[in-house]
């Protein structure tokens, strides 16, 4: 019986922080292309996952109709497709007249201040200000077991069933496979990214950039060698080193849907004319209009765009603690801030690694420091913002 | 609870609430600085104050440090534990000023927006430090004794009963005659038919709120689903002329400010005299009416009225916030605030002149956390038991809005926009009467939801507040050649 640790924070960090990523995209292209602090972003997450609940639990939310309610992924998508809607509203309501009027950054960030104030007092009027959460199934966290001991590694899997442990598959790795699996992961990973940037130039844009290619392409060799090559385990009695790492399925799905959708979000911003105009707006929105780009359409397809990923943020973050309440928002404000301005706020790329990077100190930190200060969680990320815009204001990425 | 003894409470609240939002305006309006780390420093202020005036050992539930008694330390002198308490307070302002220098010199330098987040988590991160760290100042479970200046002494009152009524029920009388006159002078520029379209206004809407919630009343009683019954249609009507009369009135006048001064006077009036005179009218009840046009005697306070605690209190508070408001008048009018002012409109341009600039920001900081410690100290001392909730990032906003509301980078729609965001926000709880107990967090959540559009509303069609900026009393001249 192994206990958790540092792997295991880690794991665990990189959820919270691809959940972080997927708010802080939608905030960057916010900051950078509508040029709005939106500290209102917070509560667009918490909008979208009570949306999301007034389908899936309608009983729970007043002037829905009882019906029964629809399962998460159903509401999901439907509550999802709302929130761009809202989104719409907000742009067309509120920041495109602030817009047109020529409202200056202070101005910006004092109406986002109201519309948060209001959208997390209209869940609190409906909704009440009680924890709630999701009709969904339960799911069941398995421990990956890793032994490290004289013959190699040996893996266990265990679940708990009705109170008992069961393990459910065991194998190992000798020293040599080991070896092979980590070196030819990172051969390929380095192999992958010399191709792409084989043929740099400036006329040469890549659709998803080679760091992350190379990354992609050593982690999924990773994976295939390790199924491949298992072997027998060993004795883990004189297991010289042991940790535990929890895994659940919805691990996969959170990092399976972030991911999907950062690559359809690439390819809009890389691939389509609106890309192109989104990101030639961001870097001068008056050459851009005189270049023949249409700045308001563009403006509402960010806010929209904004409001389907914060929707998305709010569900995962929901499903994922089994815990929705009216603040679940604001407090993902922060770490979201410092996301964005750390990674730079023209590069929603440079948004995503810091929000991996952030997630990963919330947890390891948690894990690293006394338990006293768990309760600290936020503010690690904090810490590291100031840091970041003491040392390196520009962000980590710069620009894109 | 009688209606005096509300408006005072509620006069209370805007007083402190005043004073912190001042020292927002010295940092937001005069110098430009987006800090929504406000709060903090009213935490720091209340929690120093608090931890400074109260004796060690103070209750068995306090685990915190352990406080060091300076309102007891001038127990011999006259008036010694205000001197006490007054010195905890210079302290506790002290404190916070200090904290705003720690955190400002890393941070101030930042963009406006990347101090705006830096300063709101740096406020979340001492508010969780306090929430957690029981050892500082017993965490979550607040501070429950706290000392209030010169507690012992009120009542206060004379034994007579008529110089009771004369000495502190004049000055009422007085005051509230002042006030009156006042408010004539700045509604003395409507026309005639301006005023009368705007009391029209006035009493329709008045109407109409009674009968709505008379409606709600019988509504939320017997369940019933709403109808088109004789109530309903008189305040639907009445409401429909308000809105008819009001907006004939803003179309035809120049004088909007004048035109609300009107409204809201007789809206006061009608709250806070009518209610009373129409029971003298129908009960011979002069009571009620006396109370509040005596709004300064308490007749419960002693065997003949007088002083009570609160309303002295009340009066403590004015005159800081007087003190106050006179220190950032002069500051803000002095050479020193047009330099302030500068480094807002344009940083590079007191920066080409030689003006150190940071130092600048950096003191305008530490000034306006200070005002926002005093306010921290007389806040704790008015409500009688901190706690970390009570210093929430939402305090910080609602500041904000006050600011926005009155006019940003003037010092009196400072004072006005914080009434009238605490009359909305407070002043309003008395309609939560005519609804059913369990509604009262919704009935919350639609003030701020209000306050929230009104904001937005605000900064979209008047940026410049109800007043607009101030004044100075040294102006620019015109383009350096003077006139004379």
């Amino acid at each position: 019986m192994a206990s958790a640790g540092l792997l295991d924070a880690i794991l665990q960090g990189l959820i919270t922080g691809t959940i972080i990523a997927a708010g802080a995209l939608g905030l960057s292209l916010i900051y950078s292309i509508a040029e709005v602090p939106n500290f209102a972003h917070g509560d667009m997450i918490t909008i979208g996952a009570y949306l999301t609940l007034a389908l899936n639990k309608p009983g729970a939310v007043p002037f829905v109709p009882d019906f029964g309610g629809l399962p998460l992924v159903a509401a999901g998508i439907v509550g999802i497709t709302v929130a761009g809607g809202t989104g719409a509203v907000y742009e067309l309501a509120i920041f495109r007249r602030f817009r047109s009027k020529g409202a200056d950054l202070i101005t910006m960030v004092i109406v986002s201040l109201g519309l948060a104030l209001v959208l997390r007092n209209v869940v609190l009027f409906l909704v009440g200000s009680g924890n709630i959460n999701y009709n969904t199934e339960r799911v069941t966290n398995t421990n990956v077991e890793l032994y490290l001991t004289g013959n190699g590694l040996s893996v266990q899997t265990v679940q708990r069933q009705a109170g008992d442990l069961v393990t459910l598959g065991e194998w190992g790795y000798g020293w040599l496979s080991l070896l092979v699996i980590v070196g030819v992961a990172i051969a390929a990973g380095v192999a992958v990214y010399r191709w792409r940037t084989d043929d740099t130039g400036f006329e040469t844009v890549h659709l998803v950039s080679p760091r992350v290619l190379g990354v992609a392409a050593g982690v999924a060799t990773l994976a295939v060698l390790a199924t491949v090559l298992q072997g027998a385990p060993h004795a883990i009695d004189a297991a010289a080193w042991s940790t535990s790492v929890g895994v659940s399925i919805k691990y996969g799905v959170i990092l399976g849907l972030t991911l999907v959708t950062m690559l359809a979000m690439n390819l809009l911003l890389k691939g389509t004319r609106t890309g192109r105009a989104m990101r030639a707006t961001a870097d001068n929105m008056a050459l851009a209009e005189i270049r023949g780009v249409n700045i308001d359409r563009i403006q509402l397809v960010v806010w929209v765009i904004a409001a389907l990923l914060t929707a998305l943020a709010g569900i995962l973050t929901g499903w994922f603690a089994s815990n929705l309440n009216p603040n679940m928002g604001f407090s993902l404000l922060l770490p979201i801030f410092a996301a964005v301005i750390m990674g730079g706020i023209t590069s929603p790329y440079g948004a995503v690694l810091a929000s991996l990077i952030i997630g990963v100190s919330m947890d390891v930190g948690v894990f690293l420091l006394p338990a006293e200060f768990a309760t600290y969680r936020t503010a690690i990320a904090f810490v590291i913002l100031i840091a970041v815009l003491l040392v390196k204001p520009e962000g980590l990425w710069g620009d894109v | 609870m009688a209606l005096a003894d509300f408006f005072i409470s509620l006069m209370t609240f805007v007083t402190i609430y005043s004073l912190f939002a001042l020292g927002l305006n010295v940092k937001f309006g005069f110098t430009g600085l987006i800090d929504f780390g406000h709060v903090a420093y009213f935490m720091i202020g209340a929690y120093v104050t608090v931890f400074l005036a109260m004796p060690a050992g103070i209750s068995s539930t306090y685990e915190g440090l352990s406080g060091l008694g300076l309102a007891t330390m001038f127990a011999g002198v006259p008036g010694g534990d205000l001197l006490g308490w007054g010195l905890a307070l210079v302290l506790g302002m002290l404190a916070a000023a200090l904290v705003s220098l720690l955190v400002g010199i890393p941070t101030i330098r930042l963009r406006e927006d990347y101090l705006a987040i830096t300063a709101l988590g740096i406020a979340t991160i001492l508010n969780a430090v306090f929430h957690n760290e029981r050892w500082l100042f017993n965490g979550a479970f607040g501070i429950r004794e706290i000392p209030r200046p010169l507690a012992g002494v009120f009542p206060i009152g004379t034994g007579s009963f008529q110089l009771n009524l004369l000495i502190f029920g004049l000055p009422s009388v007085l005051a509230l005659g002042y006030v009156g006159y006042r408010t004539v002078k700045v509604v003395r520029p409507l026309s005639a038919r301006e005023a009368t379209l705007g009391v029209g206004a006035t009493l329709a809407l008045a109407g109409s709120l009674i009968f709505v919630i008379t409606t709600m009343l019988g509504l939320v009683v017997n369940l019933g689903i709403f109808s088109l019954n004789v109530d309903n249609t008189i305040a639907f009507l009445l409401l429909v002329g308000a809105v008819v009369l009001g907006r004939q009135a803003l179309r035809e006048t120049d004088h909007v400010g004048s035109l609300l001064a009107l409204v809201s006077a007789i809206l006061f009036s009608l709250w806070y005299l009518g209610q009373p005179l129409v029971e003298l009218v129908t009960e011979g009840n002069t009571s009620d009416l006396l109370l509040n046009l005596f709004w300064l005697y308490d007749a419960n306070a002693g065997s003949a009225g007088g002083l009570d605690y609160d309303r002295f209190f009340f009066l403590f508070t004015l005159v800081l916030l007087a003190g106050a408001y006179w220190w950032v008048q002069r500051t803000v009018n002095s050479p020193y605030g047009r330099v302030l002012r500068a480094v807002r409109d344009d940083e590079t341009v007191p920066e080409a002149l030689g003006k150190p600039t940071f130092r600048y920001k950096i003191q305008s900081l530490m000034f306006g956390s200070a005002l926002a410690g005093a306010a921290g100290g007389l806040w704790a001392a008015n409500i009688g038991f901190i706690d970390p909730t009570q210093f929430a990032s939402t305090v910080t906003f609602f500041a904000y809005t006050a600011v926005i509301i009155g006019g940003t980078a003037n010092n009196r729609g400072v004072i006005l926009g914080t009434a009238v965001f605490w009359v909305i926000n407070s002043g309003t709880r008395f309609l939560d009467d005519f609804f059913p107990s369990e509604y009262a967090q919704q009935l919350a959540a639609l003030r701020l939801i209000l306050i929230g559009a009104l904001l937005i509303v605000i900064l979209y069609y008047r940026p410049e507040g109800m007043l607009g900026e101030q004044d100075y009393d040294i102006d620019l001249g015109r383009g350096g050649v003077s006139d004379d």
